[in-house]
């Protein structure tokens, strides 16, 4: 029992860290990023490079992979999203192509087998029989961190402000004078580093592979239908429901249904209440 | 003569607010109406109400004497009532024949496959509302805002309406477009249509209709010749905001 | 009608005659363009023709592989029955897939049938993996035909019907009606007709070309297996073959079926792997940013272009 506790928060953290950029990207976009997951594989991959391929240390590896993902989010918003003009089945079918070319470039950068990455906190901690990898715990805590500070940021900062005058009615904050694309482009920079980030953290819980961006994606899409439009407190709830209902499965009916609750989970809420289950909050 | 139209005691809330309150007005065949009031009085609201779009709390509305509240928005449309929109809505990718062409279609899968369009009825519509014949091929995007209430028109009247619910006809229109407009549907009313219209310019409104019915915050306030309405004290205090 | 009618007979006649001029190896890549051509149909009929995107196609052409490859595999059934079976399972299935349809729309429709297919993905390992062969699927199955040239007429033949059928029937009032839908839905029903009945239309005629092409399909491989069927990798293709030619058009997914086939095909020698949907999907982003209504429009503009505005009514392909 305290097994399944420790590790749905865990695994909860973990989830809720990777969420929670797609969450921002609706909320002020409006649209959907199906290319989400490809930042997560290349924080993955750009943190793999750097660290155990050329031997950085740790923390520059790290910021590198945040800056790839930045510069990914930015060059998406400028390139592909903003020239579609919010058409969201476009954004939607484009970013789906793309992801599949950013798979396809990685095969061709670092081939398709599999990559362990490192630990980025070596070391374990035992709380009765179970066992806890320091690696998650750090992302646990880091998630925590994270959503904490991205609460702070949206609601004291003016930048924030801004995103959130955008998210609520994007005509409304152009008419008061907000510079709506600029503040696009800072949400799609910051979407694309907490995609990074939580990619180095799900590519050392799991591994490096070419399509890891799938589960990861599907995982954000679950938390942003269920929890409603680009809530973070309900990010958090969410990512906690469909972490312990995982752990649950898992240990006590099946691993292979594991995925099974996510996806009846989101027919269900999008078919019986398709505003999510929290509703329409701001940020 | 029994009405086309019967509102009975209809009431609609959003949520904490009250739409219309207890509305009740008729609409006899062959006769024109319009509702005036300011806005927000709820005049959108009642379109929306009698072609199913919402549903009323409470009250009831009926058409030719049968109640048509539980029906859906097209199966109330094939019993005679259609409206039109203060946003023009046409099929963007369709041309103004195309737009004519669904409006006509039957709510028959079968006979939508075996039997093809008519462009002769198709062009006899459009004429009717002024359209030239090469504009038949034009697109939405390449219509003035008068043009496209004509493509409103000419798809709604496709559908072969007993009555037309009219909002906001005039809206975004040059004075020379809303003549063109005022003089269709004069003409139309000389042939027989009968229907409800919703317009701010009361100007252009008061040949076109044999009666009003003024209300306020979902309720009606005036009800008579559209004189008798305008000169109505209850009314000028409503439009003057008291 | 009687010039694109002579297109059709024109091409039905060119793949006929092509077995005597090509090699095994083309008729055999020819052979997954038709097949991709159907699936991408099928895709087209809802999604390009309604507007209600699907991102989770596998799950239709999956009911069909699947229980016609169960049917005829593990209890002997013969093929002539087993297709007939799993097409109708795919148009239960295409109910199902439907219903998500009555509600809602645009992105989180997509998101429902994207979420159906991994569903599937992760219940047909599980749930009685002794008729689903599990992980690793199952192989062995009946084949219709062997050899590459009838194989070939086979999946022609079938890619044809389908083609010509579709296309016949969106080009009457009712395929005007389904464009209606994928522009403005509340004035398709203000416009007194039903829309649930016409989306529902829509939806089982993709679900029973889904599910030919998919029983077909696996009775051509003579195997499947979960992975590489409910992929979204698969979805791409699909979609992109639908994307590049032209959506709403019928031809245009088969001409971007071929395109792109062909273009995987030649791009084998230079870029062995996957790498190849890199450049695969370069093509297909640039393409559908630049021009979102594919080659079809493309070849219109230019013929337009050249040959001056079209005079008199046309009609609404």
């Amino acid at each position: 029992m305290l097994q399944v506790l420790i590790q749905g928060f865990l695994l909860s953290g973990l989830y809720a860290l990777i969420a929670v950029g797609f969450t921002l990207i609706f909320s002020v976009g409006r649209v959907l990023n199906l290319a989400y997951g490809a930042y997560l594989m290349l924080g993955g991959y750009a943190y793999f490079y750097s660290v155990q391929t050329l031997g950085m240390p740790k923390l520059p590896g790290f910021l590198f992979a945040t800056g790839m993902g930045a510069l990914a989010g930015v060059l998406m918003y400028r390139l592909l999203v903003k020239r579609l003009k919010g058409d969201q089945v476009a954004v939607e079918i484009s970013t789906l192509i793309l992801a599949v070319v950013i798979q396809a470039g990685v095969v061709l950068v670092f081939n398709d087998s599999s990559k362990i990455l490192h630990p980025i906190v070596g070391g374990v901690w035992r709380i009765g029989s179970t066992t806890i990898t320091n690696n998650i715990l750090v992302a646990m805590v880091a998630s925590w961190i994270i959503l904490g500070g991205l609460l702070l940021f949206v609601k004291k900062t003016h930048v924030g402000r801004a995103m959130q005058a955008v998210s609520m009615d994007a005509k409304g904050a152009r008419i008061s004078g907000i510079n709506t694309d600029r503040v696009n482009m800072m949400t799609w920079a910051i979407s694309g580093a907490l995609g990074s980030v939580a990619g180095v953290f799900f590519a050392s819980y799991t591994q490096l592979n070419p399509s890891m961006w799938v589960a990861p994606l599907i995982i954000a899409v679950a938390v942003v239908i269920v929890g409603g439009i680009g809530s973070i407190v309900g990010t958090l709830i969410v990512a906690h429901i469909i972490g312990f209902m995982e752990i649950i499965t898992t240990t006590f009916i099946a691993a292979e249904l594991r995925g099974v609750f996510t996806m009846l989970l989101i027919i269900g809420v999008l078919v019986i209440r398709p505003q999510g289950l929290f509703g329409r909050g701001d940020l | 003569m029994s009405s086309l139209l019967v509102l009975d005691k209809v009431v609609k809330r959003f949520g904490g607010i009250v739409a219309t309150n207890g509305l009740s007005f008729h609409v006899d065949r062959g006769e024109s109406l319009a509702l005036i009031g300011p806005n927000g009085a709820g005049k959108t609201t009642i379109f929306s109400l009698i072609m199913g779009e919402h549903r009323q709390n409470s009250g009831t509305i009926k058409l030719n004497g049968e109640e048509i509240s539980h029906l859906p928005t097209h199966k109330r449309i094939q019993k005679g009532v259609a409206r039109t929109y203060q946003v023009p809505r046409p099929f963007s990718e369709m041309d103004v024949a195309g737009n004519i062409r669904v409006g006509m279609m039957p709510d028959n899968l079968w006979k939508m496959i075996t039997q093809s369009a008519d462009p002769d009825a198709e062009l006899t519509i459009a004429r009717s509302v002024g359209f030239r014949d090469e504009d038949l091929l034009r697109k939405p995007s390449e219509l003035s805002m008068g043009d496209l209430r004509k493509l409103e028109l000419a798809r709604t009247l496709a559908a072969k309406p007993e009555i037309m619910l009219l909002d906001e006809v005039f809206a975004g229109l040059t004075v020379g477009e809303i003549e063109q407009i005022s003089d269709l549907l004069a003409q139309k009313r000389k042939e027989g249509l009968t229907y409800i219209i919703v317009s701010h310019d009361l100007r252009a409104l008061e040949p076109l209709v044999d009666r009003a019915v003024a209300m306020t915050f979902g309720r009606a306030i005036a009800e008579g010749s559209f004189i008798e309405v305008m000169d109505d004290e209850a009314v000028r205090s409503a439009y003057l905001g008291q | 009608m009687a010039r694109p009618l002579l297109g059709w007979a024109i091409f039905a006649v060119a793949m006929l005659l092509l077995p005597q001029f090509v090699s095994n190896g083309t008729l055999r890549i020819i052979i997954f363009a038709n097949f991709l051509a159907i699936f991408a149909m099928s895709w087209d009929f809802i999604s390009g023709k309604t507007g209600y995107i699907s991102f989770g196609h596998p799950f239709l052409i999956g009911i069909g592989a699947y229980t016609s490859a169960i049917l005829s595999y593990r209890f002997g059934m013969p093929v002539s029955l087993s297709i007939p079976l799993a097409v109708l399972a795919t148009m239960v299935g295409g109910t199902l897939f439907f219903l998500p349809a009555l509600r809602i729309k645009g992105t989180y429709f997509a998101l429902v049938t994207l979420a159906f297919m991994e569903l599937m993905y992760q219940l047909v390992q599980v749930i009685r993996p002794d008729l689903t062969g599990g992980t690793r699927g199952i192989s062995g199955i009946k084949t219709i035909l062997s050899g590459a040239a009838p194989n070939f007429y086979l999946s022609f033949g079938l890619m044809f019907a389908i083609g010509l059928a579709l296309w016949l029937l969106s080009r009457t009032r009712l395929g005007t009606a389904l464009d209606a839908i994928s522009m403005n839905e509340e004035a398709v029903s203000g416009s007194g007709l039903n829309t649930t009945r016409l989306k529902l239309f829509a939806f089982m005629v993709s679900a029973l070309v889904a599910g030919l092409g998919g029983a077909f399909y696996v009775h051509y491989l003579g195997s499947i297996a979960p992975r590489a069927l409910f992929d979204i990798n698969f979805v791409f293709t699909i979609i992109v073959s639908v994307l590049i030619g032209g959506s709403a058009t019928i031809i245009g997914p088969i001409m971007g079926a071929f395109f792109m086939t062909f273009l995987l095909e030649y791009l084998r020698p230079l870029l062995p792997g996957s790498e190849r949907y890199l450049v695969y999907g370069m093509i297909a982003l640039v393409l559908y940013v630049y021009q979102p209504k594919g080659i079809m429009q493309i070849l219109k503009n230019l013929s337009l272009r050249t040959r001056g505005p079209q005079t008199g009514r046309s009609g609404n392909v």
